[in-house]
């Protein structure tokens, strides 16, 4: 219920360790305040008499600035500790290629995320597979406006710039599934940016590692087939890629593997036959502004498509 | 000069004190001041409808009662809004309102700039919102994060509205505070010194100066999105070579600044509404009017803070994060010393002490918090979530509102005449407070269930539509709390107890006058010897001259025209430095991505004409000289000489940007070409500016109407042809000397 | 051992700091303890900044460490000397006309400003800034400069006569403009994409220590950004302790006495 209190990575854990420190820290400072101004209060209240005039006293004022100095001076000092263990990357010696570092690539898309696995060249769209308790570098970089890549469970939140690349360590202590959010404004849809990490066990992330490797599924049924033909002639390939196809364009999510996701639309709609259908029969209707136009499919049209799509996996 | 042109205009001022004309040509600081008050209640009302309807569509998961778009502009419009239309104008409002009255002066500096500063901002509304009238209202949020506000993700013209609108009130916001500025160092009553000034006018003063230098960086940057948006230049477009962060720095810089632009005059109404119900000074005067001063300065150096995740470095962050720190101590010094004042007061539970003490506790709050993200992992998590949501409104709402709820409660009987209902202002209070906790206290739980901020609608995750229920519900208690002010206001003015002089026993000087005041303010001022005049005048027993000794007036002002141009020389220096710094960033780097300072522009034949220029400062020194001696021929001769040269040089602009253009070097060529001709045209336009002052100079030096008498005018205008010289000095210096080649 | 190559014990510093001690004995006659411990503090960060490791590693490895020594040698330095001078004895030295005429001179804010700021920004052009690190004359000449510009910024706040300090007001403005003088140059050192100092990209490895930098994270990268942080960070915290000081001393101008003797108020207002 609480992800940022519940951390599952040692980098998410001193965060919320400093956070908990500090949270404690100000607790007490606002119970002392509050108490001085309530006990202030509760012994003027009813004074009739003209109090004196206290202008202040110099020494006073620097003796109870004592604790507030001491307190800042810590709080900062624990804080750059733990900046500096976060941000503490591989160094590259010499400089160079900053590619082969990194194992995933995430690329923030107005409003989607397309994840690239280095080294299996596996493509995903909104759902990350990791393999549990190995720490994975991650670069991520904007195909459009400024996203911002968050899983509060794992790992901190960083920015995703177009014109730059920015790096960050992701690491699950324990198998599960993560809830993943775009934090920063990006446009219209940005409250449907939501994509999930599923940190699997190792036996579990090769297995679905050679499952993706299978080759795509060709379709048999009629219906598929007739989807298959609409697929292609609605210009559906100009933005999304379906491997070993002609469809190779990038602009929208990789479609090879969409039957298996567990939700659509940047987590707009769980993944279902009937859901599927209703957003090719009108994206717009489900995620307004989306950028993917509505192509005034027939109920069967769309049925056919979404045979197709399906009989890919 | 605008001393000077006011006597001119004197003749045809409207005669008339009521009606709606005389409000509309009033240059009376009181009026004007009002007239801020009612434009910031009239747009917070604009803007608290715009936050109900935002918390109506938040209130229920996956609602459909506004659209995405819809939603997405009312919370940039209820940010810029409620930062430019109601904030600022509110502020400004009371200061215009209460500093002329406190330093017990008959107006501010410059009545008519003031007019003219207040009239900008309307108009600034009016292009803002009629925006919504185009049905494109600006949708990028009231940060107008850059590449989402360019031109390829935002096509409307909403962005462009607020574009200018932005600048219009700037422009206004910055000429107020100029105004301010020379209303507190020029203007005191004799005996008030600078270290007497009441604590509000103190503060007001480092608000006005934080205004001065905080909004040209905005200036600055709204400059370059309106170049890339217009002319397509690319600052902001990373693909054809700009810099997405550069806006984020900019705009920062303005924007950090901003927050103590609110803060500190609530700071300011907190420390006058306190002592005054706890019957007692302010404990350590010097030590709040201080810390206001250091907050103005590190103001200025934490903006990247909030950066923090956008991946800075580890340097920039931990130094980001101790500056912010720092910050909080000047704070906590003022918490310490309101708390020590009311320690051992008698204290008056009115309803403006009530809202000053809700204030104190709810700002506590915000600022704790705010400590929570200088320390910047837990800013790495709580970032853009509800949690920040939450503690800058308890900031904004919890201490600024408060606080202007305060002083609404402090300084009405002094502007009307009358007493607000105390009982019917009980009841807002407490609506307030509760409403107000209700709504925000639970999205410090929201954002650490998770939630980003600036969605319009949200999963039905565990707990998250429990939560919003409560925030939204909770909004009904402040509208309705709202309502009670409005109709409590309504009732005092119709039939409200009659104030008096000083309802409150009061210490500073606007209470010495009688509610509302004259048009002149004072009939006679008390003995100004020491911080609180009119309790030195009640209580002659316990006078504090007798207890406390504070420096004494020296007697001297300095001149208001030459404060009012070094302000604003100050605010353009502050605008091109950042200009300047744009050009070394974008070409710092040689790229041989077309042309470049290196390969087309005439290095010597530019430094001829920069001779002119500087040639012009030299005998617009002589001509100075001439009139202060009383040589008029002599005079006009060098004025005229002045006036030459600055045409010489624009016209040796105008040959080289002929050269450039027809050599297909513009404006939306590459990103040396874009920096090269906004910071060169942006000096042009000063240069005609300045060669306009001084040709309006000349003409009422021809006529005979400026002479040594006069001559502060012109010496101000001097300040900025100066100025205009030395901005010249360090463009030629980094655009031409750095590409020079021998 | 790296740690002991990291000392240089025999550096030149020492003959400075000596000769400045024996002076001031001889001279700052009429010194409280505070201004001995000020100047003994002084010449501590002094003799720190050339022996110790930040010296070392400033000569050639890390532009960050130069840059502290820089900031000893402008801020540190002339401070604590000025804040050490015993003011009855100085302020009847400057009341010779010529030595007047030096201290007034000195007092003009733009010339404090200009040298203050200016060095900082002169010394971090490339050009001169390598030409300095190479060769030992010059880089004389600039820690000379650097001290003496130091003087020169921090007289017209803390001169040892009241008569050349500025005013508190302006002298807030002077430091608060400083401030910002340095700020834009760190900006720029921190952000800059080339090298501010070509020497201290690719340095000559003279006691082999290099790869030990590197391995703890000093790449000339970041050490460049530390670099602009110093130029920073820590000037501008020293400005802003400096302005508190000023803001003191202009409340206090008289505020010093707070009991009230009956009779010996003098009614100084002005009345109207």
């Amino acid at each position: 219920m609480f992800p940022v209190f519940q951390p599952e990575s040692p980098e998410a854990q001193a965060i919320y360790d400093l956070f908990i420190l500090v949270l404690m820290i100000s607790a007490a400072i606002f119970i002392i305040v509050a108490g001085l101004i309530a006990v202030a209060l509760w012994r003027g209240r009813s004074r009739a008499i003209l109090p004196k005039q206290d202008f202040g006293s110099e020494k006073r004022e620097i003796y109870w600035m004592v604790g507030p100095i001491l307190i800042v001076i810590w709080i900062t000092a624990i804080s750059a500790k733990l900046i500096l263990t976060v941000n503490a990357f591989p160094k590259i010696q010499p400089p160079g290629d900053e590619m082969a570092e990194a194992d995933l690539t995430v690329t923030g898309h107005q409003w989607w995320w397309e994840i690239e696995h280095h080294e299996s060249g596996i493509v995903e769209a909104n759902e990350i597979y990791i393999p549990t308790g190995k720490k994975l570098r991650v670069k991520l970089q904007s195909a459009d406006v400024i996203h911002c890549f968050w899983v509060p469970q794992l790992a901190r939140k960083m920015d995703v710039i177009p014109g730059r690349e920015n790096y960050i360590w992701l690491e699950a202590g324990k198998p599960g599934v993560y809830q993943g959010r775009c934090a920063e404004y990006c446009g219209n849809q940005h409250a449907w940016m939501n994509f999930k990490v599923y940190a699997l066990t190792t036996d579990e992330f090769a297995k679905w590692e050679s499952g993706e490797k299978v080759a795509p599924g060709t379709p048999a049924e009629p219906a598929a087939v007739a989807g298959e033909k609409l697929f292609f002639a609605h210009t559906c390939s100009n933005c999304h890629t379906v491997a070993g196809t002609v469809a190779q364009a990038t602009i929208g999510p990789d479609l090879t593997r969409v039957a298996s996701r567990k939700q659509l639309a940047g987590g707009a709609i769980e993944n279902s036959t009937e859901n599927l259908v209703r957003w090719l029969k009108n994206p717009q209707a489900i995620k307004p502004g989306c950028k993917m136009p509505n192509f005034k499919f027939s109920d069967d049209e769309a049925r056919q498509v979404a045979a197709y799509l399906e009989s890919l996996n | 000069m605008s001393t000077e042109v006011a006597t001119q205009y004197e003749l045809i001022e409207v005669d008339s004190t009521t009606g709606l004309l005389s409000w509309v040509s009033t240059v009376d600081h009181k009026r004007v001041g009002i007239l801020y008050i009612l434009l910031a209640v009239f747009f917070l009302l604009i803007g608290g409808i715009e936050a109900v309807l935002i918390r109506m569509q938040l209130a229920v998961p996956g609602n459909t009662f506004l659209s995405p778009e819809v939603f997405n502009q009312l919370f940039t419009m209820h940010g810029t809004t409620m930062v430019f239309l109601v904030g600022m104008p509110f502020f400004t409002g009371f200061s215009n309102y209460l500093v002329p009255l406190m330093i017990g002066a008959k107006d501010v500096a410059f009545p008519r700039l003031n007019a003219m500063s207040f009239w900008m901002l309307p108009f600034g509304a009016f292009l803002l919102y009629f925006s919504f009238l185009t049905g494109a209202a600006p949708n990028a949020g009231w940060f107008s994060y850059a590449p989402l506000s360019t031109k390829p993700y935002s096509l409307g013209p909403g962005i462009d509205y607020w574009l200018v609108g932005l600048i219009v009130m700037g422009v206004g916001s910055i000429a107020g505070a100029i105004n301010i500025v020379a209303t507190v160092l020029c203007m005191r009553a004799p005996g008030m010194s600078l270290q007497r000034v009441p604590l509000f006018v103190w503060i007001m003063l480092m608000q006005a100066m934080l205004i001065v230098i905080t909004i040209p960086p905005l200036n600055s940057a709204l400059a370059l999105l309106c170049v890339d948006r217009w002319l397509e230049a690319a600052f902001f477009e990373p693909v054809r070579g700009g810099s997405a962060l550069l806006w984020q720095h900019f705009f920062w810089i303005f924007g950090h600044p901003e927050v103590y632009v609110f803060a500190l005059p609530a700071f300011a109404m907190v420390s006058e509404v306190i002592p005054v119900f706890s019957r007692k000074p302010i404990y350590g005067y010097a030590f709040v009017a201080g810390s206001s001063t250091v907050i103005l300065l590190l103001s200025y150096g934490v903006w990247a803070h909030h950066m923090f995740a956008v991946g800075l470095g580890t340097s920039a962050n931990i130094f980001f994060s101790i500056m912010t720190m720092l910050i909080a101590l000047p704070t906590g010094v003022k918490i310490f010393n309101w708390t020590a004042t009311m320690w051992g007061g008698s204290i008056r539970f009115s309803t403006s002490m009530l809202f000053a003490i809700a204030f104190l506790i709810q700002f506590v709050i915000g600022g704790l918090t705010g400590i929570m993200f200088a320390a910047v992992p837990i800013d790495w998590q709580m970032t853009d979530t509800y949690f920040v949501v939450a503690h800058f409104h308890y900031v904004l709402i919890g201490g600024v509102v408060f606080a202007i709820f305060a002083a609404t409660y402090y300084w009405f009987p002094k502007m009307t005449g009358r007493m607000l209902d105390e009982r019917l202002g009980k009841w807002q209070f407490w609506l307030w407070l509760f409403g107000f906790n209700g709504t925000f206290m639970v999205q410090h739980f929201l954002g650490a269930m998770g939630m980003p901020r600036r969605v319009y609608t949200y999963a039905d995750n565990p707990g998250w539509a429990l939560l919003n229920g409560i925030s939204s519900a909770s909004v009904i208690l402040m509208v309705v709390g709202t309502i009670v002010l409005i109709w409590n206001i309504v009732k005092s003015l119709l039939h409200g107890e009659v104030a008096g002089n000083n309802p409150w026993d009061a210490f500073t000087l606007e209470w010495a006058t009688t509610s509302p005041p004259p048009e002149t303010n004072f009939d006679s001022l008390p003995e100004i010897k020491s911080r609180r005049p009119v309790w030195d005048q009640q209580h002659p027993e316990y006078a504090d001259w007798k207890f406390a000794k504070t420096p004494e007036d020296s007697g001297r002002r300095p001149d208001r025209a030459k404060v009012c141009a070094w302000a604003f020389v100050i605010s353009e220096a502050v605008f091109f430095v950042l200009l300047l710094v744009t050009y070394v960033v974008f070409n710092s780097q040689a790229s041989d991505d077309g042309p470049s300072a290196e390969t087309v522009l005439d290095v010597p034949r530019t430094a001829i004409f920069s001779g002119f220029l500087l040639a012009s400062s030299l005998t617009f020194w002589f001509s100075e000289r001439s009139l202060r001696a009383g040589r008029r021929k002599t005079f006009l001769f060098w004025l005229g000489t002045t006036i030459l040269l600055g045409i010489v040089f624009l016209c040796g602009q105008g040959w080289e940007y002929a050269g450039l253009i027809s050599n297909d070097v513009t404006i939306d060529r590459n990103l040396f070409a874009s920096t090269f001709f906004t910071v060169t045209g942006f000096h042009g336009l000063h240069v005609t500016a300045g060669l306009i002052a001084l040709a309006i100079m000349f003409t009422l030096g021809r006529k005979n109407h400026l002479t040594k008498v006069h001559s502060k005018p012109f010496e101000a205008i001097g300040v900025y042809w100066h100025f205009v010289d030395v901005v010249w000095i360090l463009v030629f210096s980094i655009i031409y000397l750095g590409a020079f080649k021998l | 051992m790296i740690s002991e190559k990291l000392w240089n014990w025999t550096s030149p510093v020492w003959l400075v700091v000596g000769v400045l001690l024996i002076g001031y004995l001889i001279v700052g006659r009429g010194r409280t303890q505070n201004q001995l411990a000020i100047y003994l503090l002084g010449l501590c960060v002094l003799v720190l900044s050339f022996v110790s490791p930040v010296g070392v590693l400033a000569d050639g490895y890390l532009f960050s460490a130069h840059m502290v020594q820089h900031l000893v040698l402008l801020q540190v330095v002339p401070l604590c000397i000025l804040l050490s001078l015993p003011r009855v004895k100085a302020t009847k030295w400057f009341q010779s006309p010529r030595r007047d005429r030096v201290g007034r001179l000195l007092a003009m804010a733009s010339i404090g400003w200009i040298a203050g700021v200016g060095a900082m920004w002169f010394w971090h052009v490339p050009l001169f800034c390598s030409a300095a690190a190479q060769r030992p004359s010059l880089g004389a000449v600039r820690d000379l400069s650097l001290v003496l510009a130091g003087f020169a910024f921090w007289w017209p706040i803390y001169a040892p006569c009241e008569r050349y300090r500025l005013d508190p007001l302006r002298g807030i403005a002077y430091l608060f403009s400083a401030c910002l003088g340095c700020t834009l140059l760190g900006i720029y050192i921190t952000f800059a994409p080339l090298s501010v100092c070509p020497v201290f990209a690719s340095p000559v490895d003279r006691i082999g220590i290099l790869n030990s930098l590197y391995d703890a994270g000093l790449t000339p990268g970041i050490d460049q950004h530390l670099g602009g942080l110093m130029m920073w960070v820590p000037p501008c915290i020293l400005y802003v302790g400096a302005i508190i000081s000023l803001l003191c001393r202009w409340y206090s101008i008289t505020d010093s006495t707070t009991e009230f003797v009956p009779g010996s108020a003098k009614s100084s207002g002005v009345s109207l």
